[in-house]
């Protein structure tokens, strides 16, 4: 899959379709990859493709913005539903870019990773998808682990890999079927369940850990703002020191502004240097447009944003 | 806020309410109910905006953050809206702002959104009495 990734970029290349390319390189170590824009033919032997290619592409997409000419783009079913969002949202238009689909077969978990083989992430030379396992290298040898143990949370419940038209796909995108042997929603509903009291102690702990690095806003698809809520002098909406009161704004006026737009690339709980459960917040947010709006984000380019319109029958019992 | 503040509400001592009343309805329904002499607690700090739709919900949730013990947005009636449509955006927002806060652990009882039109002088006072009370026998928002 990696040649043909290559062969089609070489190709767009020489067409002069492209300016460059966006797509996942090896990073500083063999068990890291990191996204790279590459130009020329010698840039395009870097790209690779492997189960641990997380990062949601995506949203390097917005700076061809700037371009005269299209950019190249590598996507996963599960973050292409980011960009049908952008184009939604218009940010860019479909003519900028091109689109290549990977058929992902599942991602690797590196905190699952540590933790089934118990080495740390350092150690391990590379990760291959082998069907119904992984085949990790660790040093001179290669262990089979099942999926069930690495996916990360979010391929459990892979679907709509095929919401957005490619430009041309790697193979056939077909959503992963894994058996996950609990709902979607199931850590949501554990929390829903508690009662009031230990749901505020618990997301206050979880709030007061926040250093406030804003790695989840940065990293976030749609924090395209060029000057954010958060950054506003006129008026202030935050106080700069990481305290708890602040911290709670900060994240609350996160969830609101994804409200109906996040589309559970689980990238900001993967970057949080504090190890928050940020998904669990923000899936709470999916499940509410869902059942709530009918709503779910990503899917389809002639719908309109949940918060942004309302219906006459919308519920009012507690008004 | 000074944090002396902060150490009101529940527990039989004063709540602080903030709430955002529309100017065509709700605002004209505090006025009547002024006018009227209507008894009601002192405990709201009215802030009159054009429309309820005019209250982003950031300003619920920081109001909350920061130490406010309730927050009561009062709009028209549905359908009665000075802007056409301005309250039936406030009614969603309201709908998926609550669901937000229950699941952070925040009394639902906190944040209120109330339909009150120019005329319903006394319903306005009997919200306020109402949630008043509600917020009076939760304990201190942020002690």
């Amino acid at each position: 899959m990696q040649d043909k990734l290559r062969d089609i970029v070489n190709k767009l290349q020489a067409e002069g379709a492209i300016e460059y390319f966006i797509g996942y390189c090896p990073g500083a170590g063999p068990h890291l990859v990191v996204p790279c824009f590459v130009a020329g033919e010698d840039e395009v032997e870097r790209l690779v493709w492997n189960p641990l290619c997380l990062h949601n592409l995506s949203k390097y997409i917005l700076q061809a913005r700037d371009l005269e000419g299209k950019v190249g783009l590598l996507v996963k079913g599960c973050d292409a539903r980011a960009i049908v969002e952008l184009l939604k949202q218009r940010q860019i238009e479909r003519e900028k870019m091109v689109v290549i689909g990977v058929p992902c077969q599942g991602q690797v978990d590196p905190a699952k990773l540590e933790k089934v083989l118990g080495v740390p992430m350092e150690k391990v030379k590379g990760v291959e998808d082998a069907g119904d396992a992984f085949l990790v290298s660790v040093g001179e040898e290669k262990q089979k682990v099942p999926k069930e143990q690495l996916l990360r949370e979010k391929c459990f419940y892979c679907k709509h890999p095929t919401s957005f038209e490619y430009d041309s796909t790697l193979g056939e995108m077909i959503p992963l079927s894994m058996d996950a042997d609990r709902g979607e929603f199931a850590l949501v509903e554990e929390l829903e369940q508690l009662p009031l009291e230990e749901r505020r102690a618990f997301w206050q702990k979880q709030f007061a850990r926040c250093i406030r690095c804003n790695a989840c806003r940065e990293v976030c698809y749609a924090c395209y703002c060029t000057e954010c809520i958060f950054d506003k002098k006129t008026p202030r909406w935050l106080d700069k020191p990481p305290l708890l009161p602040e911290n709670e704004i900060y994240h609350l006026i996160r969830v609101l502004h994804l409200a109906g737009r996040c589309i559970d690339c689980g990238e900001c709980e993967r970057v949080c240097p504090m190890r928050i459960p940020l998904s669990r917040l923000y899936k709470k947010v999916q499940k509410d447009v869902a059942e709530l709006f009918n709503y779910e984000a990503g899917m389809e380019l002639d719908e309109v944003l949940p918060l942004v319109t309302f219906e006459l029958d919308d519920q009012d019992s507690f008004m | 806020m000074a944090p002396e503040d902060n150490e009101r509400g529940g527990d039989g001592s004063e709540p602080k309410i903030l709430v955002f009343a529309c100017n065509w309805c709700a605002y004209a329904g505090a006025d009547l109910a002024g006018v009227s002499r209507l008894q009601m607690p002192s405990n709201c700090r009215v802030i009159r905006v054009m429309c309820s739709a005019r209250v982003k919900p950031e300003f619920v949730i920081t109001a909350l953050s920061k130490g406010l013990d309730g927050v009561l947005i009062l709009g028209c009636h549905p359908g009665d809206c000075h802007y056409s449509e301005g309250n039936y955006f406030t009614r969603r927002r309201g709908l998926f702002l609550r669901g937000l806060l229950e699941y952070l652990g925040i009394e639902p009882e906190r944040f209120q959104v109330k339909w009150v039109s120019a005329s319903e002088g006394a319903k306005f006072a009997e919200i306020v009495k109402e949630v008043t009370e509600k917020i009076k026998a939760l304990s201190a928002n942020r002690p």
